[in-house]
């Protein structure tokens, strides 16, 4: 995997290796510099051993989720890459016939070896290109005459000895030359598993009907040299060149030919770039194409790596902003732990940057910790993950999964997970450390000092300022990166915001003291040393700005003006370097309002990204600057003097009512918003905020009925009170272990709830179009009539109650006329054909089919009435699903197939035209209807490459498309037949059939698709660990901080199982309230998605299901998880010696 | 629940009776003899201060005696009852039942009311929450705090929160209130009404108290004064007495 977020993994894992180097040099400065709060802060670390492993096992989520979705991807790619260099071996570059330089019918797309054998001499020597090797391969049935076992589509290759040997010759499993004549035939390892051929078997291939024997001589493994080419489809043999060019009738030619490159199987990629160079130009005037085809697979297989990786990664972002939460909450509960510690270390001389470092080495010793654990369990949790995906997807996947771990992506997990945490606890730190001394002493709350301009204009203006002026940076790119304002607006805010964070640090410090006050103290050292210590970063970033910032303090400190004039404040509001100016000759000691200070700057944010989001016509963008607008509105009615439950209660509900008007409802106001897999993850975001809110804020409401519960319940009220009014009392941390409860759920919620509607919409009876089995039939052995042929292999046929032939055009085959103009190439580029799978149906099939349509054609009342018209006039047409799916939401993007405008029923019948790329010739069909997803999935079913396409009458496809080779049959059989066994009766009879029943594929396609929601529930489901943890540590700090309350229920006469039900009720209506918040939430959007359109027209109109059991389950474990993490606090609190408890302090 | 008077127990008669009471703390580096064989009688209705150094062993004894703290030997009972040999329920049951507690730290559960927290101790011990609301709110009254029933205890002053725990320690009318410096934490003035409204209390009710303090004016309201050294009863000073040291001062 060589890119994630398409940002290079090497310059992830050099940016982030040299940050953590960093990190840990601060670190060993601060070891080095204060070795007594550098002790003072580890011997922390094993006072609670029970604390402290919580909180390693919260810390190290982040890490855990990093490694795993680096682990799954590095599988991945390996594991393709690795089968990519098997099967191709020594085969680098591929040049084939190209129809499209010069359309011919694929019989004679040919290439002479007289031509090819000119290549060779003219490139002998080359420091490139080590061989050219023309051969011959065609698609056909084999049978082995012993095992009497069929395989209809294998690979027959055929190679010059003397051309093989430059790919280093045919040789057996033992390495052993293997040497081909006359009949002989050399199966390759998974065809010999497929038909059981061993050395000496007679096997019959069949060419045009015609069966021709060869005998097996030898088994070699698969790979190019013996069929093996697609790793989707290995089955594969080499036979001898002359004996299959006599066969096939090509004489002298080849219809392929291989490119070797210098250097091994690995190393010759790195001439690919430097072949090519040399084959294009001299293809250039030819009808042949070249193709880097190793390079190709192996930028594939990164690809599908670097997808997983992109989509574990996305999916674990709940997890990982819940474990940032986590770490958030553990060092705030720590500072509050240790407050009277602090507060009489401040008093005794401890400075605050002091008790940063000190809880610095605690939360690394932690944090190290963790990130170790971290990337065991995220080993541990791949291993189990890729086991899953083999369980479920068996052979389907087309390749062996071997896990594997690059030390790059390690080592980027590791220090990821380490940069993360530490991010927290510095800011967690810098908050803890600002305490009054007195307070923290008597471990009473901090007492806000009295600010003359609170609640005032005068405030509010001193908060803009400083809010914006600290926060320019994020300000200024967020309006450079939507263009609001320009580099007008762009450049000072960046210049100011690069300076600014530097001002606000020294203004804190001694040396920007007044005179007056000044000590011989001198500059804070710790801005220097981490600008020197961060390399690059340090060097640009922070050491030039921080000398700025210090030459500015010094200049203003002792030149501060007692007031300044209306003007001047609103100039410095308009002209932004005036600002900086303005907020750099304020009085030292004024207050300033940073909350509402840094929600303007939020509000400004917010701005910039609804004004982009509207731009770009990005969802993400503007519901994210809405959100950030409806927080600024939050805060500032707070500001003046709005309770606050008043404030955040009606704009959460505001923000959450917005985010669930469906899109279409805002279209005709804000135009089309496209939206990716990225809103999964911001709706999560800030719908659960909202939520949590509205709930910390308004629970309480809920006492008087607990109250009324009383004469049911008696002795366990109290209790039950408790377990509600104390979470309600500590609002921070009871809504953060709730949104970290609340996000993991809604994330689970809303995946179980869109897979079981979209599976329904998929995958349900009318997926088997009214056909009970499905045959594939090899291209060059096609079948006329099946009835008969089965009847004249000599197969029972009673059991056949209908047939239905299909002919197919594929993609690469048949273009459609792009009738609505969508761009449909890379590079948004408007082609005027695009590509499309055609099928035609012969009168059978148009007959029998029990395949729905969506919307008829005016005129059309029945299914049955488009089939029959169809059959009727081969001029008519309809078209799949797929066709007018709107590709937004969850993937998508432009593509090379076609897409049309969304229909309705009852639409006017509207023509298309088909056109053959092979020779240009075109047919205009009218479409008078649009089937259903699940025929689209009836379609796809048994087919290669899983989709669907138009349907035609079988004679206007063969008129359309003559070169199309691709057949198909079904058949539904009369009640009580098994399905299973006829289809293997079919195989049994017709060596180039592959029968199955359309059920089993059904199911098989549900086992697959449970499998992988398995997994990916799995793996999110990892976050709930987050909020559990989260829970034991606040029911093991609520111990400690209520002993003496404890000791006084005992007193007065609670039981020790009534102390314990309080503690449990408090986790339980956390975990409680944090479940129905994620189920509420989830449930809801996902039905106003589904209903409202936004997942598509074809989701509009399904029966919404809500998979109870999956939701029950997955609520079950969180809640039983949860009681389980409090059950050990709860019974410690139980066990507290009551005349002890009453004593401590 | 039982009203002041316990079966058995007539006016005038022991209710609590210690018999060579030992107690020792072992820190795991030394051992602390907080109770030397401490043996005391109280009276039904019986006032009795417990006085002496920091460390002498006063708040063991109460611990012990209360049932609040196991001890090593001796017997103690209460209203007959050997409380020794009560498992951990039973002796939380007779807990809630008989006997009142007040703390110098109010020790009142912040979340609740100030009507809540004196409901408490009636509702763990089954008391149906209409009637356990009602002699909340008497308590309440009897303490002069009926109109602060529905406040929070940071909502309310030093004096008014230990005026709640006190209508707490009486809201099942036990049989005996244990008092660990209840005025410790008060300024004078809050202190001597506390005082006041626990004699008026004793008087009115006639429940025994048992206070811990360090105060002699505090003592000097009480029937009696033990003084205790070094985990020993040294001796017993009359109200008298103790109103001259308290004048003293």
């Amino acid at each position: 995997m060589n890119d994630l977020f398409g940002v290079s993994m090497d310059i992830i894992a050099a940016v982030s290796i040299a940050v953590t180097a960093g990190i840990l040099l601060l670190v060993a400065y601060i070891a080095w510099r204060n070795p007594v709060m550098f002790k003072l802060g580890l011997r922390n670390i094993p006072r609670r051993k029970a604390q402290s492993s919580l909180i390693v096992v919260g810390l190290m989520l982040s890490t855990l989720i990093i490694s795993a979705a680096f682990g799954t991807g590095d599988t991945l790619t390996t594991s393709v890459t690795s089968e990519v260099y098997s099967i191709l071996g020594e085969a680098d570059e591929w040049i084939s016939w190209d129809p499209e330089k010069e359309p011919r019918p694929i019989e004679e797309q040919l290439i002479p070896l007289a031509t090819v054998e000119e290549w060779q001499r003219q490139f002998e020597g080359d420091p490139d290109i080590e061989a050219i090797v023309p051969f011959q391969r065609e698609t056909l049935p084999i049978q082995n005459q012993r095992s009497r076992l069929n395989e209809p589509s294998a690979r027959i290759v055929a190679f010059r000895a003397a051309d093989a040997a430059a790919l280093g010759g045919l040789r057996d499993l033992n390495g052993a030359p293997v040497s081909l004549s006359g009949r002989e035939m050399a199966v390759n390892e998974d065809l010999a598993k497929e038909i059981d051929a061993r050395v000496g078997d007679s096997v019959i291939v069949f060419y045009g009907g015609q069966p021709v024997e060869f005998t097996v001589s030898a088994v070699v493994p698969s790979d190019v040299l013996a069929g093996a080419i697609d790793p989707n489809a290995k089955n594969g043999a080499a036979v001898d060149f002359a004996t299959f060019a006599d066969i096939t009738g090509r004489g002298d030619n080849a219809n392929a030919v291989i490119v070797s490159n210098r250097g091994g199987v690995k190393d010759g990629l790195k001439y690919s770039d430097a072949a090519m160079d040399k084959l294009e130009p001299l293809l250039e005037d030819t009808p042949y194409q070249v193709v880097a085809l190793k390079k190709e697979l192996v930028r594939f297989a990164e690809l599908v790596g670097a997808s997983f990786t992109t989509v574990f990664v996305v999916f674990g972002l709940f997890s990982i902003a819940a474990g940032v939460l986590l770490i958030f909450l553990i060092f705030v509960m720590l500072a509050a732990e240790r407050k009277p510690e602090m507060g009489m270390a401040r008093a005794v001389g401890a400075k605050r940057r002091q008790l940063v470092e000190s809880f610095l080495a605690e939360g690394m010793g932690y944090d190290l910790g963790a990130a170790v654990v971290g990337l065991l369990a995220g080993i541990g949790v791949t291993l189990v993950m890729v086991e899953v995906i083999k369980a479920f997807a068996g052979d389907s996947l087309g390749i062996p999964l071997n896990v594997t771990f690059t030390a790059r992506s390690l080592a980027v997990a590791f220090c990821l997970g380490v940069i993360a945490t530490f991010i927290v606890i510095f800011v967690s730190s810098w908050r803890a450390s600002r305490l009054n001394i007195t307070a923290a002493i008597r471990d009473l709350p901090e007492s806000r000092p009295i600010d003359p301009e609170a609640e005032t204009w005068r405030g509010y203006y001193r908060a803009v300022l400083n809010g914006i002026v600290a926060l320019s940076l994020p300000i200024g790119f967020s309006f450079f990166l939507f263009g609001v304002g320009g580099m007008v607006l762009g450049v000072p805010l960046v210049v100011v915001g690069l300076i600014s964070p530097w001002f606000y640090a020294l203004r804190s410090s001694n040396f920007a003291s007044p005179a007056e006050h000044r000590t011989t103290e001198g500059l804070p050292r710790w801005p220097w040393i981490l600008g020197l210590v961060l390399p690059v970063v340090g060097w640009f970033l922070i050491l030039p700005w921080y000398f700025i910032a210090v030459g500015l303090v010094r200049i203003t400190r002792d030149r501060k003006p007692q007031s300044l004039s209306l003007w001047v404040r609103v100039l410095a509001l308009s002209v932004w370097p005036f600002a900086f100016i303005v907020a750099l000759l304020q009085g030292w000691r004024v207050r300033i309002a940073w909350t509402a200070g840094v929600s303007v700057a939020f509000g400004a944010a917010g701005v910039a990204l609804t004004y982009g989001g509207l731009d770009r016509d990005s969802a993400f963008f503007f519901l994210l600057g809405v959100s950030l607008l409806f927080l600024w509105v939050a805060v500032t009615l707070h500001y003046f003097g709005v309770a606050e439950r008043v404030s955040f209660t009606t704009t959460s509900a505001a923000l959450l009512a917005l985010w669930y008007i469906p899109s279409s409802w805002t279209k005709p106001l804000f135009g089309e918003l496209e939206g990716d897999i990225e809103m999964f993850f911001l709706s999560g975001m800030v719908m659960v905020t909202c939520g949590v809110f509205i709930i910390v804020y308004n629970a309480d409401i809920v006492l008087p009925a607990i109250a009324r519960l009383g004469s049911r319940f008696g002795r366990i009220v109290p209790a039950l009170k408790t377990g509600v009014a104390y979470p309600l009392t500590a609002r921070f941390r009871t809504g953060m272990t709730m949104a970290m409860i609340g996000l993991i759920m809604f994330s689970l919620v809303m995946m179980a709830t869109i897979n079981r509607n979209f599976s329904a919409l998929f995958l349900n009876e009318d997926t088997r179009g009214g056909f009970d089995i499905v045959i594939g039939v090899n291209e060059n052995n096609r079948v006329d009539d099946i009835r008969a042929a089965l009847a004249s292999a000599g197969a029972d046929t009673q059991p056949i109650a209908a047939t239905g032939e299909l002919r197919m055009a594929f993609p690469f085959e048949a273009e459609v006329e792009n009738r609505d103009g969508f761009e449909n190439a890379e590079g948004g580029e408007v082609k005027p054909y695009s590509r499309s799978k055609i099928f035609g149906a012969d009168a059978a099939f148009l007959a029998a089919n029990g395949v729905t349509i969506k919307f008829r054609a005016a005129g059309y009342a029945t299914d049955r009435a488009v089939w029959d018209a169809i059959a009727a006039d081969p001029s008519l047409a309809v078209i799949p699903a797929s066709t007018t799916a709107e590709q937004q939401g969850f993937g998508g993007g432009p593509n090379e197939i076609l897409r049309l405008n969304p229909l309705d029923e009852g639409f006017e019948p509207f023509t298309l035209e088909l056109r053959d790329p092979g020779t240009g010739a075109t047919k205009v069909v009218t479409v008078i209807g649009q089937m259903k997803e699940s025929a689209d999935a009836f379609f796809a079913l048994g087919s290669p490459d899983f989709a669907s396409g138009i349907v035609v009458q079988k004679s206007t496809l063969l008129e359309a498309f003559p070169a199309s080779r691709g057949q198909r049959f079904y058949l539904s059989l009369t009640p009580g037949t098994d399905e299973d066994a006829y289809a293997r009766t079919v195989e049994a009879a017709l060596v180039q059939a592959s029968a199955d029943s359309l059920q089993s594929l059904l199911d098989e396609q549900q086992r697959l698709q449970t499998g992988f929601l398995l997994v990916f529930q799995g793996f999110m489901g990892l976050g709930l660990i987050v909020g559990i943890a989260a829970l034991g540590v606040i029911a093991s700090r609520a111990v400690v901080e209520r002993r003496q309350q404890i000791g006084m229920l005992r007193a007065i006469g609670y039981q020790r199982r009534m102390v314990a039900l309080s503690f449990l009720f408090e986790s339980g209506f956390i975990a409680l309230s944090g479940i129905l918040l994620g189920l509420t939430l989830g449930l809801s959007l996902a039905w106003v998605l589904f209903t409202s359109g936004d997942f598509g027209e074809e989701a509009r109109n399904i029966d919404f299901t809500v998979p109870w059991v999956d939701l029950a389950v997955i609520s079950g474990i969180a809640m039983g998880a949860a009681l389980l993490m409090t059950f050990l606090p709860a019974r410690s609190a139980s066990r507290v010696p009551v005349a002890e408890a009453l004593r401590y302090e | 629940m039982s009203g002041n008077s316990a079966p058995g127990a007539a006016p005038g008669e022991t209710v609590i009776d210690a018999r060579d009471v030992v107690k020792t703390y072992d820190t795991g580096i030394i051992q602390v003899h907080a109770l030397r064989g401490v043996s005391l009688e109280v009276k039904r209705g019986e006032m009795v201060a417990i006085m002496g150094p920091s460390g002498c062993g006063k708040t063991t004894l109460l611990n012990s005696l209360s049932g609040l703290d196991d001890f090593d030997s001796g017997i103690v009972l209460i209203n007959g009852q050997d409380i020794t040999r009560m498992p951990d329920d039973k002796k939380t049951e007779f807990r809630a039942r008989d006997m009142g507690f007040v703390f110098q730290t109010y020790n009142l559960l912040p979340v609740l009311t100030a009507a809540e927290n004196v409901e408490l101790p009636l509702i763990v011990s089954g008391t149906r929450p209409k009637v356990a609301r009602e002699m909340a709110l008497g308590s309440l009254d009897r303490v002069r705090l009926r109109e602060w029933a529905n406040q929070r205890p940071a909502q309310l002053s030093g004096g008014q929160r230990q005026r709640v725990t006190i209508a707490r320690a009486l809201v099942n009318r036990p049989a005996i209130i244990w008092a660990d410096e209840p005025t410790g934490a008060l300024d004078s003035a809050t202190a001597t009404e506390i005082m006041d409204l626990i004699v008026e209390l004793n008087e009115a009710e006639h429940q025994t108290c048992v206070i811990v303090t360090h105060d002699p004016k505090v003592a000097a309201r009480c029937h009696r004064t033990i003084q205790m050294a070094d985990g020993q009863i040294v001796r017993e000073d009359s109200r008298e007495r103790m109103a001259a040291v308290a004048n003293e001062h």
